[in-house]
């Protein structure tokens, strides 16, 4: 399969980087061309220009400072999960990026790309020839949602494997234009619009991805069923953070609607309480309902909506068990 | 529009023409007649066309070839040492870990890079790192079976 064509340019910093995509309002980022590539061969992203952002040196990096943890977009997953600071401290970003698909994905891929990766659905990763038989969907340039008939509302799922446990380490990122940077919290940077799943203005893009220190507290881990365990997006991925100490709890869930998900309501529910069997066994019930899946992949609604309790009852499980 | 680039590929530099749309795979097979690196799905989920960029896998079906300038490319023919096979190729042939030969490319540098990288990987590293390389044949068993019978040798001055 052939590449669409494209203009290639490869600046060496943000400034020219966010020029560019200023200009040229069909001009995208490479990283590390896991996720756009792939969908560029299938023709649903064709962008006019391809900007190559892996040239800018100082965006691949692991460092701490004052006791947050800062990690530049361009860090290779491998790097992210073999790091002695993110292996002790922080497990459940350590086993997300070891679960994104497959080894050399991971080589590949980087930590911001995977952030911002393209949302997901059966009738949109798919190729020229197989979209065909039907007509356009409205993601990739259409006028008709195949997943549920309404115009102008594309459902495509966010499927992540990293975002879910970043939220529940209540990360900050940095997102960079020509001449401004501002810092925001991670939830805020999904829109809920699968059409356009990032809230990003025009020129802006992550540069850096922020831990606070009080995250190492207590512990997380993430854990995700799919296909095949070892190459495939999740069908539903769970990250957990909690103190058995403060009996404070963090949740969030992927693959399971239009953006990673903040579990609120079980986080309420959980909060101040001891994870006993029985408390699991109701947080369980009110976890299936904290998101609305969509039937973006093979997998019904209902299913995922099953899993989601169920991850998050063995997430937690895990979680303490490691803590004990 | 063409444009020419240099890449240095197992050791030796090359020049060729390329467009920017045009991967690292079409540029190593019909560029430059590599064909030792496959093409399998084209979009990055089979591992057929993995070659090493700077000591690392990567798929060459979904990186662009003008990303591989004034990187360190290492394919399956730069493998072989002074005309002799590898031990780990050596091996994939003692133990049968080949059937129709089609992945055996990418295998042999995801578990070369796997060896590079720690003496003695335990079997599930193999297996973890190395999930990402399908084989049709459906022939893993032998396939790690070669891989842990290099890194048993590795002590003995491989």
């Amino acid at each position: 399969m052939r590449l669409p064509k494209f203009r290639y340019v490869a600046p060496e910093n943000i400034k020219e980087v966010s020029t560019i995509l200023l200009d040229e309002p069909g001009a995208k980022i490479l990283a590390g061309g896991t996720d756009i590539l792939p969908n560029m061969k299938h023709r649903v992203e064709l962008p006019s220009v391809l900007v190559n952002i892996k040239k800018i040196p100082e965006l691949n990096s692991i460092q701490q400072d004052n006791g947050d943890i800062r990690i530049g977009a361009l860090t290779p997953l491998k790097k992210v999960y073999e790091s002695p600071i993110i292996t002790e401290n922080l497990s459940a970003l350590a086993s997300a990026a070891s679960s994104v698909g497959s080894y050399h994905h991971q080589t590949m891929g980087t930590i911001g790309g995977n952030i911002c990766q393209q949302n997901r659905c059966k009738y949109y990763n798919q190729s020229q020839w197989w979209r065909s038989s039907r007509p356009t969907c409205f993601k990739a340039g259409g006028e008709i949602c195949h997943v549920v008939n309404k115009k102008e509302i594309c459902y495509s799922c966010y499927c992540g494997d990293v975002a879910p446990a970043l939220l529940v380490l209540d990360a900050r990122i940095i997102v960079q234009s020509k001449d401004n940077s501002r810092e925001i919290p991670l939830d805020t940077l999904f829109s809920g619009n699968g059409k356009a799943h990032l809230n990003l203005e025009e020129g802006e893009i992550l540069t850096e991805i922020i831990i606070p220190g009080e995250a190492r507290d207590g512990f997380s881990t993430y854990i995700k069923i799919a296909n095949r365990e070892s190459i495939d997006f999740p069908i539903v991925g769970a990250a957990f953070r909690g103190s058995v100490k403060k009996k404070e709890y963090r949740v969030a869930f992927t693959a399971v609607d239009r953006k990673p998900v903040r579990g609120s309501r079980v986080e309420a529910f959980l909060k101040g309480k001891n994870l006993s069997e029985k408390l699991l066994e109701e947080a369980n019930q009110i976890a299936s309902k904290e998101a609305s899946p969509a039937k973006t992949s093979t997998y019904s609604p209902s299913y995922k909506r099953r899993m989601m309790g169920l991850l998050l009852r063995s997430a937690i499980q895990e979680a303490t068990g490691r803590e004990e | 529009m063409k444009q020419g680039i240099e890449l240095r590929i197992n050791g030796d530099n090359y020049e060729v023409l390329v467009s920017p749309n045009n991967t690292l795979l079409e540029v190593l097979r019909d560029n430059l007649g590599l064909m030792g690196t496959k093409r399998g799905c084209d979009l990055g989920a089979c591992g057929a066309c993995t070659v090493l960029i700077n000591g690392e896998t990567a798929l060459s079906c979904i990186m662009l070839a003008m990303d591989a300038v004034g990187k360190e490319i290492e394919t399956i023919e730069g493998v072989e040492e002074a005309g002799l096979l590898h031990p780990l190729q050596t091996a994939f042939v003692e133990k049968g870990g080949l059937q129709c030969g089609f992945c055996t490319p990418g295998m042999i540098l995801t578990a070369k890079t796997i060896l590079d990288e720690e003496d003695h990987p335990t079997e599930d590293t193999i297996k973890k790192k190395m999930a990402g390389n399908l084989c049709r044949c459906t022939g893993y068993k032998k396939i790690v079976e070669a891989v842990m019978s290099v890194s048993e040798q590795a002590g003995e001055g491989r």
